[in-house]
């Protein structure tokens, strides 16, 4: 039985719609992965050595132990808004006679092979090679402590699932990780420490892993018991059917004739699962100058600032801009049969970007702790963004014709939407150009920082002017590629 | 009203519609019925500027549908559920389409009034959204929405498949009416071969993309229709023989 599940796996994978794509996609594809995957296992190797030669004196191991509780908080969280829950088209074999529990096992065994299952173990195997060998460790305790490891990443793999499916389980476990963090950073109770300890315990007694293997044992029924107890076209196969949540989006009215679109593209982000999950990427960008400002490397070298500063305002740019069509592309022959100017439905899609940039840089404010020429280049990098960077954005758009499905998660790295070639080279100018458009009028000014900030800040104006300009421009190669983008939305 | 000249669309080899000539007047209420393949959608997607004609145009009310949008404000349609937005409530998408074409929110609350029948209690106030109704219940609304706005043509495709029987019967009512005192320009296809004659002024059949009967409605209508496509059942068994 397993073995024609499996087959009929294989062939929903070759067959899928996004591995049919080209060759070059695959292959840049591949070298993500192994980009990725090489990072991780360096990163593996580097956390024994960097630790040892940071914090001398202390095992390493007591380190790692006392900071890996962080590492496991932060992976159910993004698994919770990033992995997809294993699907299977479970409905044609309600009827035909296989035993419902050889199924949920199969359903429950595929959600293990996952990006996320197995990106914990790229960084923990290398780096308990290398303390192995160029530590003193015994065998058997590493051994141990590396399988704990694998059994608690799979643990939190079939949390996330009951997480993601009942909400009670959702409210338990954020109850308990907002209250974990709360004592920790008030300082009521340490929580990493007694966590360090319970880790380190794993290490120090191989036997305990038995706890983390209970615990597996444990989540697995939960899961398996959730699905068997509801494995009815009714319950746990059916889409979930949710309350609508009207709200009152009347205020949007001050944008005109732009407010309909506007609106309807508030209830689209607010009410389907992949636009809420690039909200939430793009909240993440607003972080990314936390890497660059308070780093001393940089200090000599503001381009690279120049280069944070246009990534902090840009998060929702980027992310929702590139795939603006596709947006649309679950009633895009409605929008283009009905009374819609191609014209407005563009500028719509402008105008929520440009609001995006502006809420971004408002949030972007706690960054004048890190001084205000920071924040004058955070500011100018998203005058850039506005002025000229959008643009960029919905010309980039037009060349991207894959079909989106809203109300699914993402897949990490079986996804190929949005992801092409011409997209790599459209999103080359986005970055590089304020770059240089920064780093040009330094150099001249013999390295004034102000100049390339002015520079910077002026251009995103003067592409403001040529707004109309730049919109018609625009509006001729969406018009152009019309028939193909209707075609290509339609196949499923 | 809608004036089709020499239009033709192949993918490849292969031809999937080809019309030389084909009128349809204001107010006329026109049937198109064939068989899977036939090339009904296509010539509506056509109509829509949706799909590229290969040759020819098709001009609506005088403007060349693939080269100016200006046909949109009159014109509004119902093909399939991609018409519809999934993750608006039915009012949300009234209220959305109303908008488009210029309608204020009374105007649309005026025109679902007169449809409270047709809807049957199962669209409105249901706090579901579109993608959560029954794919009945989705054609009600998206059939009701081609109506917002005082379209001067309307286009359905295949409106019947998937509605119960009482909904079917309104539906033939609500057509009927439209052409009648509006003079609204109504384009239905469907496989249904009594229902499309029942609502239309003239019945054209496609076959293999090609126009292979063009007549107006008369007490023998169906008969003919129905021997003709008892007919081609027979040539097909022949051909595969």
């Amino acid at each position: 039985m397993i073995q024609k599940f499996i087959s009929l796996q294989w062939k929903e994978f070759i067959r899928s719609s996004s591995f049919q794509k080209g060759v070059a996609i695959k292959i840049l594809l591949f070298i993500a992965a192994a980009y990725i995957g090489g990072m991780a296992i360096i990163g593996g190797m580097g956390l024994y050595l960097g630790i040892k030669k940071m914090i001398p004196g202390i095992d390493p191991m007591l380190v790692v132990n006392s900071f890996i509780i962080f590492w496991f908080m932060a992976d159910l969280l993004i698994r919770y808004f990033m992995q997809q829950l294993p699907v299977m088209n479970i409905k044609p074999m309600m009827i035909i006679p296989i035993k419902q529990k050889t199924i949920i096992h199969f359903l429950l065994g595929k959600s293990v092979i996952s990006f996320f299952n197995l990106l914990p173990l790229l960084v923990a195997v290398p780096y308990c090679i290398t303390a192995y060998v160029k530590g003193d460790y015994p065998l058997l305790n590493i051994v141990f402590w590396l399988l704990s490891i694998i059994v608690i990443t799979l643990s939190l793999n079939f949390l996330n699932m009951l997480v993601n499916k009942s909400n009670t389980v959702f409210y338990i476990v954020a109850t308990l990780l907002v209250s974990l963090v709360a004592c920790q950073y008030f300082g009521i109770y340490n929580v990493a420490q007694y966590a360090g300890m319970v880790f380190y315990g794993l290490y120090m007694n191989p036997y305990y892993i038995v706890i983390p293997i209970a615990l597996l044992v444990i989540l697995y029924y939960a899961n398996f018991n959730y699905l068997n107890n509801r494995f009815y076209l009714d319950s746990a196969i059916s889409k979930k059917v949710k309350e609508v949540n009207t709200s009152d989006l009347s205020w949007l009215d001050r944008f005109g004739a732009m407010a309909t679109f506007l609106k309807n593209d508030v209830r689209m982000i607010w009410r389907n699962k992949r636009p809420r999950q690039v909200l939430f990427m793009s909240g993440l960008f607003l972080f990314y100058g936390l890497f660059f400002f308070p780093n001393p490397a940089y200090k000599d070298m503001p381009a690279f600032l120049a280069f944070a500063s246009i990534f902090i305002t840009a998060g929702f740019l980027f992310s929702f801009g590139q795939l603006v069509p596709s947006w649309d592309s679950e009633h895009y022959k409605m929008m283009m049969s009905q009374n819609i100017p191609y014209r407005q439905y563009l500028e719509s899609k402008w105008y929520l970007m440009v609001i995006a940039v502006v809420v971004s840089f408002v949030l972007s404010t706690p960054y004048i702790y890190f001084g205000w020429d920071k924040y004058a280049m955070i500011a100018a990098g998203a005058s850039f963004n506005i002025g000229i960077n959008s643009f960029v954005t919905l010309f980039g758009g037009a060349l991207n014709r894959v079909p989106i499905k809203l109300n699914e998660k993402a897949k990490a790295f079986s996804n190929t939407q949005g992801f092409n070639p011409t997209q790599l080279l459209i999103a080359l100018p986005k970055l590089l150009l304020p770059v240089l458009l920064f780093w040009l009028p330094y150099y001249l000014a013999n390295y004034n920082v102000n100049a390339g900030i002015i520079t910077l800040a002026i251009s995103g104006a003067i592409g403001l002017v040529f707004r109309n300009y730049f919109l018609t421009q625009i509006e001729k190669v969406y018009q152009k590629g019309k028939y193909k983008t209707v075609a290509a939305f339609d196949e499923k | 009203m809608i004036s089709i000249q020499n239009i033709s669309k192949k993918y490849g080899q292969n031809t999937v519609l080809q019309i030389d000539k084909l009128e349809i007047p204001k107010g006329q209420s026109f049937g198109l019925v064939g068989n899977n393949g036939a090339g009904k959608t296509t010539l509506f997607s056509l109509l829509l500027d949706l799909i590229q004609p290969t040759t020819g145009y098709i001009s609506s009310k005088g403007i060349k549908v693939h080269e100016s949008e200006a046909w949109k404000p009159f014109t509004s349609s119902f093909i399939d559920e991609s018409f519809l937005i999934g993750y608006l409530t039915p009012e949300e998408y009234f209220y959305f389409i109303g908008d488009l074409r210029g309608q204020h929110k009374s105007d649309v609350d005026a025109l679902l009034a007169q449809f409270e029948d047709f809807f049957h209690g199962e669209i409105l106030n249901q706090k579901k959204y579109l993608r959560d109704l029954s794919k009945g219940n989705q054609k009600k609304a998206g059939i009701v929405a081609s109506f917002i706005g005082n379209p001067e043509i309307v286009i359905l495709d295949e409106p019947f498949a998937n509605l119960d029987p009482t909904t079917q019967i309104r539906l033939k009512g609500i057509i009927k009416k439209l052409s009648e005192d509006n003079q609204v320009t109504v384009l239905v296809s469907s496989h249904d071969l009594m229902h499309v004659t029942e609502v239309s002024d003239r019945i054209v059949v496609l076959n293999k993309g090609l126009v292979v009967k063009d007549i107006v409605k008369s007490e023998a209508t169906l008969k003919e229709l129905e021997a003709f496509f008892a007919g081609s059942a027979v040539e097909a068994a022949l051909e595969e023989e």
